[in-house]
């Protein structure tokens, strides 16, 4: 589409452009975008500004508790970066993460968008009463979502093994679902994918707002069928936010700490189940090897980038596009 | 309608940017003689009384001093702590986990303290003192201990004819099967124990003659692979098998172990003294303690001995004034007073004759080393406890695993 | 003609089915921390489930108020959420609108800036953030918590508003200014209607987002009067002692209160009011 030829979007640049300059841009009006962002980029750069710093500077320090306490470190270049990408263990657990992260965008997106379609289709009734459901999962506190979900799959009362015994499924009277990593990770992935839908279902179903009700309706005449109504008109209107949804699941899936942290249990997370950033908060903090902490930071950030770039610039470049 | 909600909306920042501004500004450092404690939120749901009786004193000896309690969550205290340690504006006065206090004392983030200042510091438990020790020093001033019991159920013992209580491990293995034969309900435990509960299973290994790790000329040994650890081991995976239920891999906060105590699933479970909160109303009067056998008659399984400890941080600038406090709080008058709220006062002179206080005859604490914290949050004896009760590895396979990892981790600069 | 009609309404009674199972199983875990803050001590831990307590207790509901600064807290809370909000909203919007309708030099680095805030690990912030704040007096005060939540909020709101502009064909705009409108008279009229369900959606994700924050409100603040509700609520949990489940159930259904009111205030306004019925499929 147009963001993949470039022709097309050259076209529209060049149009907008001169159809501006038809309109008058004045030099005063120069200084309007810079003027619309300057709040945002002040209130970022003064209280992140400094910590920023503080985070690339201690990526090349030795920083414990020891110079924690007096406020100074010792210079030791990349060698906390070398230690890190010398780990076996970071490696595993960036591999890991990656499928983890994965799972849990497909599934985000597809349900997500599945459901936004569902609430236009059905009745207001169900519609209202969809979405109220939604909102009161969003407004479960995750600490308190999480405690609920343990209670619910738990070894000795779990409502999930009572439910399955009765409807016989099978014997999971003491069924322990926390043994494996694998199902230790997949009942975080359920957790998680139910705990975003709210948040993606409510965006798209905002933006299939936007989508004319009367092309559908025209094509619907034509005797288009629903999943080509789907591709060719909702869907390329939708791009833009579901490319900021994707690409927002992605950042935020990488880098989930609370839900995996409380739902397996500190006392029972180990080298061999660690998710990236459980892996940032072992090493680096509860370690209080501040200096190694910082440098897993800064190499998480550049995993997520390259994990989201292909995303990221079709959004950047969709946006130049649409000028 | 829209420009209306446009001005809505801008009223809403102003007032909210006014109110703001009222609220803020507080944040300048306290008056000279006013001090901020941190305890654990135990205290606020537990003791409160004590906290104000310790505050009352010191503001009478103290006048026009202020106190600022402010509670602490055990899971991310060390965390606010660091940042206080960054940043100032923390405590003059810390509670501390036993366990926790020696990385912080190795990195000088504590006042040293005069020992000699405190009630009954001559007779402090000497766990919890040695705790509070580091390089002759003293930073950590003793608050209070709990130890390990058990809470069981009288009318499922007599049922199952068990007219006498368990004296050793091995009476307690036979009197499981009675118990076991008596009880036809699903999953039940006779005695409940978390799989992963390394605080039960280094009972076995110090009631062995085991240990966990040794000091030898400066470098730390791991110990559970001598034969003494390898048979407590395997003493605790044989009595697991034998009288728990429970998950192999599962801690022991989760389910609570009187929760299954509390829905008729175990005759009796091992945990600290106040369990009895919680046994259930229709439990409650059937339900009593006593102490945990070990391997001998007569004698009591060494346990753990939990507890905190009270510290000033290097930084605060009132150290004289929070040592004072600590005095009035961990007084003789108040040791007591949380003696009778069911935990270990601080020194042996006011030990009582509670079970609690009887099963702390003996005890074990962990390596008092710079790097245990890793170890204990690393989960490296969970993991082994889970390696062995699901048969993974052999008990011999995980305890030279994890004997390894351990003096690796401890011996770390 | 009526075969057909038919067979739109059993299509429709379909979806409808299908939308009442995505239901229930959605709420449940809701539905059980609710029930659960009725039920007895013995019915939360008992081996059976109970499904709906027949016989509910209010006592975890007095249990929760009576805990020391609840009323507080939620003051706090409200404060620092709906400044956050407000503010936030606003000054995303002024962004959004330069990166959708303006080419400008250092767009790109603002992009990188916007996207690349919330790929920071928020861990690795935690101490940096609290000694900055400590500079400036801002520790233990909820304008520091306010800013804190600001440079995390306003990030993904700049992103997600810019998403929703440009869903909003240009022309529109560009039509109304041949008609000889304003820019300001464009903003009013045209865009400000169109943006209401994007801005709705924003400002509900702003909302949860800030209510529910933890860790931060945990380290940044300290007096307990003067903390917020997630924090007051990590003390039922935070105790090395027996946990309260009832009562922390029914703190948490209280403290989901004021979400659920915001939502039903703001949707009814703007968003599903225009949209019921805009497309039918």
């Amino acid at each position: 589409m147009l963001d993949s030829s470039s022709n097309a979007a050259a076209g529209t640049l060049l149009g907008t452009s001169r159809r501006r300059r038809r309109l008058g841009v004045r030099a005063a009006h120069a200084a309007v975008p810079y003027a619309l962002i300057l709040p945002v980029v002040a209130v970022i750069g003064v209280i992140l500004g400094y910590p920023l710093y503080w985070l690339v500077k201690l990526s090349t320090e030795r920083y414990g508790l020891f110079e924690l306490i007096r406020h100074a470190g010792v210079s030791v270049g990349l060698a906390n970066y070398h230690s890190v990408l010398h780990d076996s263990i970071f490696w595993r657990t960036l591999l890991r993460t990656v499928v983890f992260t994965t799972a849990n965008v497909v599934l985000t997106m597809v349900l997500g968008m599945a459901i936004a379609l569902l609430l236009v289709r059905v009745s207001a009734v169900v519609r209202v009463l969809l979405s109220s459901g939604l909102v009161l999962v969003w407004s479960m506190p995750v600490v308190v979502a999480v405690q609920v979900w343990y209670w619910m799959t738990n070894f000795e009362n779990g409502v999930v093994n009572y439910v399955l015994t009765e409807l016989h499924v099978g014997n999971f009277f003491h069924h322990d679902w926390y043994v494996t990593t694998f199902s230790q990770l997949s009942l975080v992935t359920l957790l998680i994918v139910w705990g975003a839908l709210p948040f993606v279902v409510i965006t798209l179903y905002a933006g299939l707002a936007q989508v004319p009700g009367d092309l559908v309706e025209a094509a619907e005449v034509d005797g288009a069928r629903s999943w080509r109504i789907f591709l060719d008109i909702t869907l390329p209107i939708l791009r833009p936010i579901v490319l900021i949804l994707t690409s927002l699941s992605i950042i935020w899936d990488f880098g989930v700490f609370t839900q995996p942290y409380l739902l397996i249990g500190q006392s029972k997370i180990t080298s061999g189940n660690y998710l990236m950033s459980i892996y940032l908060f072992e090493e680096g903090y509860f370690k209080s090897d501040f200096g190694r902490g910082a440098a897993i930071s800064i190499l998480m950030l550049l995993m997520v980038a390259a994990l989201s770039v292909v995303y990221v610039r079709k959004m950047v470049r969709m946006g130049e596009a649409v000028q | 309608m829209k420009r209306r909600s446009i001005v809505a909306l801008s009223l809403v920042v102003v007032l909210a940017a006014a109110l703001t501004a009222a609220t803020s500004g507080a944040t300048k450092r306290a008056a000279a003689n006013s001090i901020t404690v941190w305890l654990q939120v135990d205290a606020q749901s537990g003791w409160p009384d004590i906290v104000a009786a310790a505050n009352k004193q010191f503001q009478s000896d103290h006048a026009g001093a202020t106190v600022n309690v402010q509670y602490q969550n055990w899971g991310d205290h060390l965390q606010k702590f660091d940042a206080t340690l960054a940043g100032g504006g923390g405590a003059d006065v810390i509670e501390m986990g036993n366990t926790e206090m020696t990385k912080y004392m190795a990195a000088g983030a504590f006042a040293p303290l005069d020992k000699s200042a405190f009630d009954n510091s001559a007779n402090w438990l000497k766990g919890l003192a040695a705790s509070g020790k580091f390089g002759g020093k003293v930073y950590g001033v003793p608050y209070y201990a709990g130890s390990r019991v058990v809470t069981y159920r009288s009318d499922l013992f007599k049922k199952a004819g068990i007219s006498k209580l368990p004296a050793t491990t091995g009476e307690y293995v036979a009197d499981a099967k009675k118990l076991l034969a008596a009880n036809s309900k699903k999953g039940f435990s006779p005695l409940y124990i978390a799989g992963t509960d390394w605080y039960v299973a280094m009972s076995f290994v110090f009631d062995y003659g085991g240990g966990i790790a040794t000091q030898v000329s400066g470098k730390w040994k791991g110990l559970l692979n001598s034969p003494k650890s390898i048979a407590g081991l395997t003493a605790y995976k044989n009595f697991f098998n034998a009288t728990s239920r429970a998950s192999k891999t599962t801690d022991e906060t989760h389910p609570n172990p009187y929760d299954v105590y509390a829905q008729g699933g175990a005759a009796s479970m091992l945990g600290p003294s106040w369990f009895t909160c919680c046994v259930g109303a229709k439990f409650k009067s059937a339900t009593a303690q006593f102490v945990m056998p070990g391997r001998v008659k007569g004698q009591a399984i060494p346990g753990f001995l939990g507890g905190s400890d009270l510290a000033v941080p290097a930084n605060s600038p009132n150290k004289a004034l929070a040592s004072d406090w600590i005095k009035d709080f961990t007084s003789t008058a108040s040791e007591k007073a949380l003696q009778a709220k069911g935990n270990i006062p601080n020194a042996t002179n006011l030990l009582g004759a509670s079970v609690n206080e009887r099963a702390a005859s003996r005890s074990w604490f962990v390596p008092t080393a710079k790097h245990w914290v890793d170890v204990e949050n690393g989960n490296v004896l969970r993991n082994m406890l889970a390696q062995i009760l699901s048969g993974k590895l052999s008990v011999k396979q995980a305890a030279n695993s994890a004997s390894d990892n351990i003096a690796s981790v401890l011996n770390q600069s | 003609m009526t075969a057909r009609r038919r067979g739109r309404r059993l299509r429709q009674t379909g979806w409808n089915i299908v939308g009442l199972v995505v239901f229930v199983v959605m709420v449940f875990p809701v539905f059980w921390m609710i029930s659960t803050a009725f039920k007895t001590d013995d019915q939360i831990v008992g081996e059976k489930p109970t499904w709906l307590p027949l016989h509910p207790t209010l006592a975890h509901f007095r249990d929760a108020i009576d805990r020391p600064f609840f009323w507080d807290d939620v003051k706090n809370s409200l404060i620092v959420v709906s400044v956050t909000v407000a503010i936030s909203i606003v000054l995303a919007f002024l962004a959004a609108v330069a990166l959708a309708r303006y080419r400008f030099g250092g767009r790109k680095l603002f992009v990188v800036l916007v996207i690349g805030i919330q790929m920071l690990p928020q861990a690795g912030l935690i101490i940096p953030l609290y000694v900055v704040l400590a500079r400036y007096h801002q520790v233990n005060a909820l304008s520091g918590l306010i800013v804190t939540y600001m440079t995390f909020v306003l990030p993904f709101c700049v992103w997600t508003l810019r998403g929703f502009l440009l869903g909003i064909p240009k022309d529109l705009e560009e039509a109304a200014m041949v008609d000889g409108s304003t820019r300001l008279g464009v903003f009013v009229k045209i865009l400000l209607p169109l943006m209401g369900p994007g801005l709705v959606a924003t400002s509900v994700f702003a909302f949860i987002t800030t209510w529910n924050e933890y860790i931060f409100a945990r380290v940044l603040l300290n007096d307990q009067q003067k903390q917020t509700v997630t924090v007051w609520l990590s003390y039922f949990l935070g105790s090395s002692r027996h946990t309260d489940w009832g009562a922390l159930m029914a703190a948490s259904t209280l403290t989901a209160i004021p979400v659920i009111v915001f939502f039903l205030l703001v949707q009814r306004r703007i968003a599903f009011g225009l949209t019921a019925g805009a497309v039918r499929g």
